[in-house]
């Protein structure tokens, strides 16, 4: 039988149902369920959220500057992000102020994060839903290297390099141990690239995966590791002393050197590599833009990268900031965070308790209460799920709205948000990379197009380090070498009570902390993460999320290979350990599995 | 170009293993399986002719920043690493396959892998609510955590969530998420904590073992010795200032950036085990100290709950009580000390009128 | 006052040499009686001084001295602080080891700080006695050629146990130092069976320290105040190992 979302979209869970559970190559735990027609045709999609750690019950009674650490540890692969966006709830809160160098620094940290994290989520998260490893094995070298050069001046790209990457691939395919490989979805239709673009591809899937781990070395030389480098409340903990005695143990010359040459090589990347690969992909994916979902009609982002310390406003934040409703890109409207009518997150089809579930709670007074139970027409039992229900609750994931509306976040998000604002940095690219593959502004609102912005976004991404290198540079240069502010560092300066909000554009969309602090100690913490957003179940109203929206009416060419899922799915970068964290009170006795 | 053809025999012949230890190996593990001799024949069989050892990565409650960590390794290069040295059969982060198709490859593994395969766990599984805070194929992950144990050859407990607990751990633990030697009591595990652990050091500990054929040595905790068995302060290139008494005393002040040593902001260097201050971070680029913050211990049990990053001395969660060692140390005393004073005075009082009732009746 | 000690005296059958009884300890009537050996006294004081010099450093290891001026190789202040720590807990250590041994060849006064009687009714009738002296409640107080029941206690508890314990921690935190082949690691690194996380162990070992400023400010005042209020010689006769009774 079919129904009509609010939102507008249509639903029928007549046809046959498709699980996929576990959905890999995400962060996380993941699990989706599809009604397909007759014609294999997506009419109904379920997603659900199937792990939950409660880190927001474990923050209470902490000290508020050990949190970005616990934060931090939400999520190893958009590492970091979490620990910003909680050092800034956290001087939100407590009226803290920072240096310029650390705003630079802390931008720095971030762009690297966006840039290597696009980077895996493209060449290793989602790129074995475009390309076809083993059709890469019939391809001519030759060919390969034409193609290579005709897309790119990247210069890894001869002949013999390519046969010599072939030979190693035959060599591993011939072993008959296909590793990660295995079991993948190889010589299915639903793959349209020709065996030349799956080598390259697959040539560029390696150099990625070894040109990854240098580009957050930047997280290193700032944070001393990555994954999970470490941040302060108040600015950032490495000092600067470029040429004073000891300048050998702090930010000298040497690592503005290195952080240099590697934001050179990552602008290369983005230019030479990731992006080429991402139109040339997409040309042989033309036809197939499905996917768009929520991105044409609402998306939200809260924008990032503060050009001034201390300034999140629009006109500080590099990244657009703002929402959209309806689909009118006429009108961009402004986010508050304070504002308790504008998010709101509902929990009547989450494994939650409200005290009134078609209510939705402001995260400043959010409350949680885990409640697992499956609706009635579930099959299988609690602990051995066969199919949900989602007419009843169906996920770990609560249902966050921004005024009622089911949004998208993500790149794509943040790069329609700029577009409609008229920003040139963000339009142009747009146009330009529509325009070389001849696609109307509409195919934007699709798989692909979710793919592209993030392509785009790394591009965009990569100059403004340069940009904010020079930046601490010339500061450094006019006498400023402070990193942290420690004014307000003992708790005995702080007031009773404060509560306040910090905010950042993840990799994998908008992301905010609330946090209450009494008597210098975490009083509630709150998270509403990108993809709680994204993966949202049903709200009260019936409004679908992001994920479910964009899966319908896609044709899979095969229900039994779930690819085409995979590849929609994937497009946003799902992040289930960060989506899926939320507080729950304490004293809660629940059902314990015996060990052993 | 790789060895991809070559068996886990021959690497480790190659390594200079004799065929008598080789056999050794396979014997104890027959034994650590509960197998007969003749399975250990099997096993030497099956690793002489299998090109690379199974690897079966499973993930349970955690942010997924071990695996992170893992493809930031520069040497081996995780290309190589996989590509050459194991067989990374599952691993639902970077694995091809999805829903029936990668579950079907644990069925596999476990018919045609018995006793051969290295089980690498991330994360860990919480126990509360029927186990159903992490589901995986819609049933609890502890359940696939047991089955794809108990016919493992050896386990990994990468990181710190598998090995201790981790931050979903932390007090007061609302999913009950239980480190992994609590789960698989029949099994030997290397535990290799840290949150994540350095690139490096988990790609060493999965090459010792493909190269020296054996399990590495661990220390009385379950580590490798070979990279756990000294405390980060121990090597650390800051521990000149520490003996001359030479301290960081606040953030960005002249002490820190001369590089004086922040063991009084709450370094946890003294009491971590970890190679961060030899091996260091991310090709040897820096490690937490070098970058200016101390330490926070994330390779310790429990790390979480021992007070501030920032203090120094712990903070003492008890009774409802919340001070440090010195706090509650000086109270007591103080309190011993008035008490002192007040029962000598009255015992000076007492004596006194003693005395002058000895006089009175003397007199 | 006479009067109690004779009659006291009196009930005790064992009127001759130092005197006990089977439970050990009761007074008698003579002025004077050797109590405390040589190596008794020696442990005594040896073990005084080491607690001092290990509380001082100990503390200035946690809460370390103001940052000194220079380059790191010119100074070692940190350094001389621990070795200081180090110098004196090896010195406690084998001069606790002593006192053991000599708990087995000394005289019977020496074994008293090891055990508490817990099986006898008598003593804890006795200990209650000595509470209700300490509590005003009783206008004389027993005599007694060694440690008075209370004191037993307070010995065995405050100074066996605590230092026992601040041994055995202090070694295991050494050995994190001397390395996990050491002896010290193979001797007590059984601790950190109980406290995997080694922050623990400084914590415990931290009060510790404090356990043992109690227990001496105890210690102290409870010889000074017996030394006068009890007629007998306390202070001295850990000095001369005599005790003299002054009444």
């Amino acid at each position: 039988m079919g129904i009509q979302t609010p939102n507008g979209f249509n639903l029928d869970n007549s046809g046959k149902r498709i699980v996929v559970d576990p959905v890999t190559r995400i962060e996380g735990h993941m699990r989706v369920e599809v009604n397909v027609d007759a014609d294999n045709v997506i009419r109904n999609a379920v997603s659900t959220g199937t792990m939950w750690r409660g880190i927001e019950v474990i923050l209470k009674n902490r000290d508020p500057r050990d949190a970005w650490a616990f934060t931090e540890r939400i999520c190893g692969v958009c590492t970091g992000t979490h620990a910003l966006t909680s050092v800034r709830a956290v001087e939100n809160a407590l009226g803290i102020t920072i240096p310029q160098n650390a705003n630079s620094i802390r931008n720095l940290m971030q762009l690297a994060l966006q840039v290597q994290d696009h980077i895996v989520h493209f060449y290793h998260l989602h790129a074995l839903d475009w390309v076809d490893v083993i059709s890469a094995l019939s391809a001519d070298p030759r060919a390969t290297s034409t193609l290579a050069q005709s897309i790119s001046s990247w210069p890894l790209s001869s002949p013999g390099y390519f046969k010599d990457l072939q030979t190693r691939l035959k060599k591993f395919v011939e072993s008959g141990q296909l590793g990660p490989f295995k079991n993948g979805y190889w010589g299915s239709k639903a793959y349209k690239l020709p065996p030349e673009a799956n080598l390259m591809a697959v040539a560029h899937y390696l150099e990625a995966l070894d040109f990854q781990k240098e580009i957050v070395k930047i997280h290193t030389i700032f944070g001393g590791k990555n994954p999970h480098p470490n941040w302060l409340v108040g600015g950032v903990p490495c000092p600067i002393n470029v040429d004073g005695t000891g300048a050998v143990g702090a930010i000298n010359m040497e690592r503005l050197n290195l952080i240099s040459s590697i934001i050179d090589r990552l602008i290369e990347f983005n230019e030479q590599v990731y992006l080429p690969d991402v139109a040339a992909i997409g040309s042989f994916y033309k036809d197939w833009l499905y996917g768009g979902g929520l991105s044409g009609q609402s998306v939200l982002a809260y924008g990032d990268v503060p050009e001034h310390a201390n300034d999140y406003s629009s006109s500080s934040l590099k990244l657009p900031r703002g929402a959209i409703i309806n689909g009118n890109l006429a009108e961009v409207f402004p986010v508050d965070h304070a504002n308790p009518d504008e998010i709101q997150e509902f929990v009547v089809h989450s494994w939650y308790k409200y005290p009134d579930e078609t209510k939705g709670l402001h995260p400043w007074d959010g409350v949680t209460e885990p409640n697992y139970v499956l609706g009635p027409n579930a099959k299988g039992t609690k602990t051995a799920i066969e199919q949900l229900d989602e007419g009843g609750k169906y996920s770990w994931i609560k249902a966050p709205r921004w005024r009622g509306n089911a949004m998208e976040v993500g790149p794509l998000a943040r790069w329609v948000v700029g577009y409609a604002q008229n920003k040139s940095e963000f339009k142009d690219p747009v146009d330009k990379f529509l325009k070389d593959l001849s696609l109307p502004l509409s195919a934007l609102f699709s798989t692909l197009g979710r793919t592209a912005a993030r392509a785009l976004e790394s591009v965009w991404a990569g100059r403004q380090m340069r940009y904010f290198q020079d930046k601490l540079v010339a500061n450094i240069k006019a006498g400023d070498s402070s990193t942290a502010n420690v004014d307000k560092w003992k708790p005995e300066s702080w007031p009773k009570e404060a509560k306040g909000f910090g905010f950042t554009e993840a990799p994998r969309g908008a992301l905010a902390h609330w946090i209450r602090i009494k008597d210098t100690k975490i009083d509630n913490y709150q998270c509403v993460v990108p993809t709680t957003w994204n993966g949202s179940p049903r709200d009260p109203k019936g409004n679908i999320g992001a994920f479910e929206a964009s899966l319908l009416n896609t044709p899979m060419v095969n229900p039994e290979q779930p690819l085409e899922i995979l590849r929609t799915i994937h497009s946003f970068d799902p992040c289930l350990a960060c989506s899926t964290h939320v507080m729950s009170p304490d004293g809660q006795e629940l059902a314990k599995v015996k060990v052993r | 170009m790789g060895a991809a053809t070559e068996t886990f025999y021959s690497v480790i012949r190659r390594q200079g293993i004799t065929r008598r230890s080789f056999h050794k190996f396979c014997s104890l593990t027959a034994t650590s399986l509960g197998l007969g001799p003749l399975a250990a024949s099997r096993i030497a069989n099956a690793l002489e002719t299998k090109p690379r050892v199974p690897v079966i990565w499973m993930h349970g409650l955690e942010c997924t920043c071990c695996s992170e960590s893992f493809i930031r390794s520069a040497h081996p290069l995780v290309k190589d690493a996989v590509l050459s040295m194991i067989s990374l059969d599952y691993d639902d982060t970077i694995m091809a396959a999805a829903g029936h198709q990668a579950e079907a490859i644990l069925e596999e593994t476990r018919a045609k892998h018995k006793g051969q395969y290295i089980l690498a766990v991330e994360g860990n599984p919480p126990l509360n609510e029927g186990g159903m805070f992490c589901i995986d194929g819609g049933k609890p992950f502890v359940e696939k955590l047991k089955m794809m144990a108990d016919d493992a050859m050896a386990i990994i407990a990468w990181g710190a969530c598998a090995s201790w607990g981790c931050v979903q751990a932390a007090k007061p633990n609302p999913t009950q998420a239980t480190p992994i030697d609590r789960i698989i009591t029949n099994k030997p595990i290397i535990k290799v904590p840290g949150c994540p652990p350095i690139a490096e050091v988990m790609t060493g500990v999965v090459t010792f073992i493909i190269t020296f054929g054996k399990l590495p040595e661990l220390d009385r905790q379950g580590r490798p010795k070979m990279f756990y068995s000294q405390r980060i302060h121990d090597k650390c290139y800051r521990r000149p200032h520490f003996d001359a008494g030479q301290f960081v005393a606040e953030w960005d002040d002249e002490a820190a950036r001369n590089g004086y040593c922040l063991y009084k902001m709450g370094c946890k260097g003294p009491t971590t085990y970890n190679a961060c201050s030899t091996v260091r971070w991310n090709g040897g680029v820096s490690f937490p100290i070098q970058s200016g913050h101390g330490c926070i211990g994330c390779s310790e049990d429990g790390f979480w709950d021992k007070g501030s990053f920032y203090d120094r001395l712990t903070d003492i969660k008890q009774f409802g009580i919340e001070k440090n060692a010195d706090q509650i140390g000086m109270a007591a005393a103080g309190a011993v000390g008035a008490a002192v004073a007040a029962h000598a005075a009255v015992t000076a009082v007492k004596r006194l009128a003693s005395k002058r009732e000895h006089a009175d009746h003397n007199s | 006052m006479m009067d109690a000690v004779a009659r006291l005296a009196e009930s005790e059958r064992d009127l001759t040499g130092i005197a006990a009884d089977g439970s050990g300890e009761h007074g008698v009537g003579r002025p004077t009686v050797y109590v405390y050996e040589a190596p008794v006294r020696i442990c005594h004081w040896v073990n005084a001084f080491s607690i001092i010099v290990l509380m001082v450093s100990g503390y200035f290891i946690g809460t370390p001295l103001p940052t000194v001026e220079g380059e790191a190789s010119a100074n070692f202040v940190m350094g001389y602080v621990r070795f200081a720590h180090f110098a004196a807990g090896q010195v406690l250590a084998v001069f606790f080891l002593v006192r053991i041994l000599w708990a087995f060849v000394g005289n019977h006064h020496s074994r008293q700080i090891f055990y508490i009687p817990v099986h006898r009714r008598q003593f804890w009738k006795e200990v209650l006695h000595e509470i209700r002296w300490y509590a005003f409640l009783e206008r004389e107080p027993k005599m007694y050629v060694g440690h008075n029941p209370l004191a037993q206690i307070a010995m065995f508890v405050g100074f066996t146990l605590f230092v026992a314990f601040m041994i055995v921690t202090g070694f295991a935190l050494y050995s994190e130092g001397t390395g996990i082949d050491s002896w010290q690691h193979k001797l007590f690194g059984w601790v950190f069976a109980i406290w995997p996380n080694s922050q623990d162990v400084h914590t415990w070992h931290h009060i510790g320290m404090w356990a043992l400023v109690v227990f001496a400010t105890v210690h102290i005042y409870a010889a000074v105040r017996e030394d006068i209020m009890s007629r007998q010689s306390i202070i001295s006769s850990m000095i001369s190992g005599e005790r003299q009774f002054r009444d």
